[in-house]
């Protein structure tokens, strides 16, 4: 039993460390930033080359571990467990020159300073890679051929992976907070389809005259549209309003501004703050409502508003007209 | 006076349509006792100068002080010089500081020869030779250990013969070139009011500072401009301040925490160069980091900055109009 379980351990190594080297021949040949890992210890000018050609023999090397066997595929095992072999030695030089520097073994992931569970984890992978030399089988076979005690053993490696690694933890901080809306970039496609989807765009699209914005700008959340507009005869800027983050049928103010006067001619989509009566199911109390109504009462502006009437032109002759219909007496 | 253009005052009120007018308030003008001109006449009691307004004419207390590279003697200014003048509290006549052709180089080290570098500021505006003479070079050395192509350049000193005549640092250099800068961590909080530091620069170049209108605008450019919109494109990168993204047309509520005078500034342009850094301002002790806005020349002085300091520590609101 205990033969076979070693046989099964040994044999999962190979599509792991596979997978790893890929992951990080991917992360070091595309991410730019600041300088981790080898690139501390080189010159300015020769950083991205080497880290560019480590990453391009990574990837070498885990296509040597999934397809190779025999001889060529003993000399890939052999190059992997010396790979990680020096960069163990690699890693301990860098965090001597600057403490702060990531290890870079996934590109800008590993952002965090080098540490003693970043050595462990290189020097495990190399025991790893020496475990795998003088087996027949290659990784792309073992892949195909998964059994359930592969499984486990894989999930167990895993998790010890996961533990010494500062990477997951930048990841999942990565995916799951997001920055506030109003710092977060926004493409104008999302802008696009998130306007071209809501209920506002539908109603005033036979408002406007053309079918791309005049002018677009930022303000924090919001990414305004402006279109120009005729309505009822008169030249209109109908001015959408999208929110960067938000529901999407909720995220979408228009409003219509008249081009000659500036005056705001009509508004959507603004949701009032105010809290609104819901369907009567049970009328309140009068005197529960009395006082609702009281709480609601603006007395300053019900007395301007009184004034401003009286004082209007229109009151001023309504002396001499009937007080009902309007017409002359 | 404002230099908003048409399209960025519309923009302004258009927002204010759908936001609310408290989502971008109305630029305030420029203060009355800051003007800038060119220099017609220096004597030793006597500035005459040649602005926009017309020919204006300065007196000298014995606290009046001059700048030109270091502090110099009024006779030192001669005609023709491009300069900024801060008048006194009691009134318009008497000059409290004058600064002859304040020049500031804010940007990436393009190529060097000798004393000479070019800097590129960003954002598609020219590049910038710089001189570094021999007098200057100690000062700048210190926080500016790598002059060399790639690294972050900011130093203050005077335009002569088209060059700027660095003579002194306006930060510390960062250790890495600009392209290996670390990104931003991201930011969780975010409450439309933000503390950092405040610079300048002049739109003008040093020139013709008594005829273009730019030269009397109490405007700023802004290090976090929306890329979609922004027709001259800013290469810009996330600035270290959590600032929300905005675009020209937009206004700040910004204040001087070293004097606590306040003004509103309309965005007028994308400070590049300014989101590349990442300093600190030993003004007045502050402990924000990062560019928050490039002020003008005169926007700059009217809110109590020095011109040679080249930062004060500042507070900037973005109301976002939730409402």
């Amino acid at each position: 039993m205990l033969p076979e379980i070693v046989d099964v351990v040994r044999e999962v190594q190979l599509p792991l460390l596979a997978a790893l080297l890929l992951f990080g021949a991917v992360a070091k040949t595309t991410a730019g930033g600041a300088a981790s890992g080898l690139a501390v210890l080189l010159n300015e000018r020769l950083r991205r080359p080497v880290t560019v050609a480590s990453g391009l023999l990574e990837a070498v090397l885990a296509t040597g571990l999934l397809a190779l066997s025999g001889t060529p595929g003993g000399l890939a095992r052999a190059g992997t467990a010396a790979l990680f072999a020096v960069s163990v030695g690699v890693l301990i030089l860098a965090r001597r020159r600057d403490p702060e520097a990531g290890c870079g073994c996934f590109g800008g992931l590993s952002r965090a300073p080098i540490g003693w569970r970043t050595l462990t984890r290189a020097g495990l992978l190399s025991a790893a890679a020496l475990s795998t030399l003088g087996l027949a089988t290659t990784g792309w076979r073992v892949v195909t051929d998964l059994t359930a005690t592969h499984a486990v053993v894989l999930g167990v490696e895993l998790v010890v992976l996961a533990a010494l690694s500062p990477e997951p933890r930048e990841l999942a901080t990565r995916l799951l907070s997001r920055e506030p809306c109003a710092l977060r970039p926004v493409s104008s496609r999302r802008t696009m389809m998130r306007l071209r989807s809501s209920d506002v765009w539908r109603t005033n699209r036979p408002v406007l005259l053309g079918t791309e914005p005049e002018d677009v700008w930022r303000h924090g959340c919001w990414r305004f549209l402006r279109y120009d507009g005729m309505r009822y005869g008169r030249r209109v800027d109908v001015v959408f309003a999208v929110r960067a983050d938000g529901r999407g049928r909720t995220a979408v103010r228009a409003v219509l501004v008249d081009r000659e006067s500036g005056a705001v001619a009509a508004s959507f989509g603004a949701v009032t703050t105010r809290e609104l009566q819901g369907p009567p199911r049970k009328l309140p109390r009068p005197r529960a409502a009395a006082k609702r109504d009281e709480a609601v009462r603006d007395a300053e502006r019900q007395a301007r508003a009184l004034r401003a009437a009286r004082e209007h032109p229109a009151a001023r002759s309504a002396g001499g007209r009937d007080a009902d219909t309007g017409q002359l007496a | 006076m404002s230099v908003m253009t048409g399209r960025g005052s519309d923009r302004r009120r258009l927002t204010a349509a759908v936001l609310g007018p408290d989502a971008v308030p109305e630029p305030l003008p420029l203060s009355d006792r800051v003007t800038r001109g060119v220099v017609v006449d220096a004597t030793s009691y006597m500035l005459c100068l040649a602005t926009r307004r017309g020919e204006e004419r300065f007196l000298f207390e014995r606290v009046t002080s001059f700048w030109k590279g270091d502090e110099v003697d009024p006779t030192d200014l001669s005609p023709g010089d491009d300069a900024v003048v801060l008048c006194s509290h009691d009134g318009r006549l008497v000059a409290e500081r004058v600064w002859a052709q304040p020049a500031r180089a804010t940007g990436v080290i393009v190529g060097r020869e000798g004393e000479e570098l070019e800097i590129d500021p960003g954002h598609g505006r020219p590049r910038v030779p710089v001189v570094v003479p021999y007098r200057s070079s100690g000062r700048i050395g210190v926080r500016h250990p790598r002059l060399e192509p790639g690294y972050v350049f900011d130093a203050i000193g005077v335009w002569r013969d088209g060059a700027v005549w660095a003579t002194r640092p306006a930060t510390t250099q960062p250790p890495y070139p600009l392209h290996a800068t670390p990104h931003r961590p991201p930011t969780l909080q975010y409450s439309g009011t933000v503390s950092g530091i405040a610079t300048w620069y002049d739109p003008l170049l040093g020139r013709s500072s008594h005829l273009d209108p730019r030269a009397l605008a109490n405007a700023a450019a802004y290090p976090a401009i929306d890329p979609v919109g922004h027709g001259q494109g800013c290469d810009r990168r996330t600035p270290c301040a959590p600032l929300p993204l905005l675009s020209t047309g937009a206004t700040l509520r910004l204040r001087n925490d070293c004097t606590r005078d306040a003004t509103v500034v309309p965005v007028v342009d994308c400070a590049a160069a300014d989101s590349w850094i990442c300093d600190l301002c030993p003004a007045c002790g502050g402990q924000g980091a990062g560019r928050i806005a490039s002020l003008t020349m005169t926007a700059f002085v009217a809110l109590g900055g020095r011109l040679e300091d080249g930062c004060f520590n500042a507070t900037v609101t973005v109301a976002q109009g939730e409402g």
